[in-house]
């Protein structure tokens, strides 16, 4: 499985260049004066990258700063496949070398605070002007959605930003005992990655059918039902008596101390590990710019520009947005990337904004070796994102794991390479 | 007096005119970009499923997406996309791609599969001449630097039938397809995604 990121890393011809970059560690302070044109990007993820590389690529005199804490990427996609050990997650990380080989300077420091009317973000003491801003911040958790998880966050474990956590939650599966229950919740919807939740069931099901036989899965869904390719899921999940699934059962209350959590129904469920994961809604950064909704969970864009509809100059993409009929997922996001990139780049070099619509290709392994997809399609109509199509595939096969690895080396290239 | 003042209209014009035409400012390249999270930048797939559409002949990608979309060449991935490019411009987009430099495909070969490849390539010149390049005049497509996983599901699609069935075109490819092992068309592949 490494070896398609060797391959990944392989073909890459300017590792070289990056490692050079990587040397000059730049400073924001560095940035204090703007000379020409500047985009600034906040978040390095699956929009962020994307729009960084592509306001570089559509007009190289743009000066583009990324600012993202982490110093390495890791991919949430493929993620639910280091639960049941299929990959490592070594294999699903990667720098920011080669961005910065498109020019894009990438300062791994948080963004604080957003100043529209002077156009400038804060970074700690520091700030940078801009001329446009892209914000990309992905989601936050309510931690305070269920009762007890604040005081317990650094033991109940989300790995839903892939990381650490991750590592974690896999190495806690594989010491549960053969016997034991892991209990895994989602969130109502809306929340990152629609089916997300449902491959990781596959994914732990699959580890404990082959490992750990008389242990179960026990999932209570806050959703009344699986939230997106039911169907495929479904007939998947005959593969694994081990599952025992709950929909409208949504988690309100955690008590790692007697290992229990509790439903709004007032069901008690003891756990031997637990996978909770919480309510969520857009980045800090979009809330305390004011870039939120009355909601105050989820940002609303143009469907074009991707310009807030609160602040101008200030483009959301990813998975903070609302109001488009796209999933939160990492496909779009980097669509969203790709298309506000042009339309930045567009209006600052004051052309006509092109109309161009995302699309999102969505695999969700369902064993070590099969995968099914759903693939949506979209158009612009009077100024909105309209859906074309939803095809799901008829079933699941290695045909389509296949596509999915092919998919995933190829977008992570899109974004990072 | 006036020559500065022309020179500093001049400054002013070149200050004030946009940027000359960047890579992406085409129709097709902005209507392009859904396509590079699978097929790479300007088409320049680097994955081993994914086919390289830059340098991709007109004829033939617009045929593809008419017949996925159609549902013809069935593919749940690549049909809706394929609606996606019919209403977003297929003549804009076809020409972008037409227009990239097309580098072979970055993935790995072995080269004694490239050698048992090359020299089980007759039946396929046939068609695709001795230099793979196809024939248009016959609808007949280029098969050179693709990625090797990619040549080699398409055969396998073929040998079952299930890349565009009733197409009568592609009768004889099915036919002769079926005559080939399994195991022969990874050497194929790997022959082909060589070939330059």
């Amino acid at each position: 499985m490494t070896q398609s990121r060797r391959e990944f890393l392989r073909t890459s011809s300017w590792a070289g260049l990056g490692l050079l970059a990587a040397g000059c560690a730049p400073k924001v302070s560095d940035f204090a004066q703007k000379s020409g044109r500047r985009v600034v990007v906040i978040g390095g993820g699956w929009g962020g990258t994307s729009a960084a590389k592509y306001v570089r690529l559509a007009d190289p005199s743009i000066e583009v700063i990324l600012l993202e804490p982490n110093k390495e990427f890791v991919s949430c996609p493929f993620s639910n496949l280091v639960l049941s050990g299929v990959r490592t997650i070594e294999s699903l990380t990667f720098n920011y070398d080669r961005l910065r080989a498109h020019g894009v300077k990438v300062l791994h420091e948080t963004a604080t605070m957003i100043e529209p009317d002077a156009r400038r973000v804060r970074v700690g003491g520091d700030a940078l002007a801009y001329d446009r801003l892209i914000v990309s911040p992905g989601v936050e958790f309510q931690w305070d959605q269920v009762d007890g998880l604040a005081a317990a966050q650094d033991r109940v474990l989300h790995a839903w930003k892939a990381g650490p956590q991750t590592v974690e939650l896999a190495r806690q599966l594989q010491a549960m005992p053969d016997g034991g229950v892991f209990v895994l919740t989602i969130p109502p919807a809306a929340y990152r990655c629609p089916p997300g939740p449902y491959e990781r069931i596959c994914q732990v099901a699959w580890y404990l059918k082959g490992n750990k036989p008389k242990s179960k899965l026990v999932v209570l869904d806050a959703n009344p039902n699986v939230v997106s390719k039911a169907a495929l899921f479904r007939a998947a999940w005959q593969n694994y008596p081990n599952i025992e699934y709950r929909g409208s059962n949504k988690v309100v209350k955690v008590d790692p101390g007697v290992r229990e959590v509790t439903t709004e129904l007032g069901d008690k469920v003891k756990y031997d590990v637990l996978n909770l994961i919480p309510p969520q809604r857009a980045g800090t950064i979009a809330v305390t710019a004011d870039l939120v909704g009355a909601d105050k969970r989820w940002c609303e864009v143009d469907h074009q520009t991707y310009e807030s509809v609160k602040h101008k100059n200030i483009h959301v993409i990813g998975d903070s947005t609302i109001g488009l009929p796209v999933p939160k997922s990492g496909n779009i996001a980097n669509a969203m990337g790709k298309i506000c990139a042009v339309a930045v780049t567009s209006l600052l070099n004051g052309k006509p904004v092109p109309t161009m619509a995302p699309g999102n290709t969505c695999y969700s392994w369902v064993s070590d070796k099969e995968a099914i997809a759903v693939v949506n399609s979209y158009k612009i109509e009077g100024g909105k994102v309209v859906q074309i199509e939803q095809k799901l595939t008829p079933g699941q096969s290695e045909a389509w794991a296949q596509n999915a690895i092919g998919w995933a080396n190829s977008i992570w290239a899109d974004m990072l390479g | 007096m006036r020559v500065v003042t022309s020179l500093l209209l001049l400054v002013a014009l070149a200050v004030a005119v946009p940027a000359l035409a960047g890579p992406l400012d085409t129709q097709g390249a902005a209507q392009a970009l859904v396509c590079s999270a699978c097929h790479g930048f300007a088409g320049q797939s680097r994955s081993n499923t994914m086919p390289i559409l830059a340098g991709i002949a007109p004829w033939y990608f617009k045929k593809a997406i008419s017949d996925y979309a159609a549902g013809k060449r069935p593919s749940p991935e690549m049909e809706p996309y394929a609606k996606q490019v019919l209403q977003s411009g297929v003549d804009d987009v076809a020409a972008y791609f037409a227009a990239q430099a097309r580098t072979p495909s970055p993935v790995v070969l072995d080269a004694a599969a490239v050698a048992r490849g090359r020299a089980a390539s007759g039946p396929c010149t046939t068609c695709h001449g001795v230099s793979g390049k196809g024939d248009p005049s016959k609808g007949v497509p280029d098969l050179t630097g693709q990625p090797p996983g990619y040549l080699r599901n398409q055969m396998l699609l073929f040998k079952s039938d299930r890349r565009s069935p009733g197409d009568d075109q592609l009768k004889a490819i099915k036919t002769l397809m079926r005559t080939i092992p399994d195991e022969q068309l990874s050497d194929l592949a790997a022959y082909w995604s060589s070939v330059r």
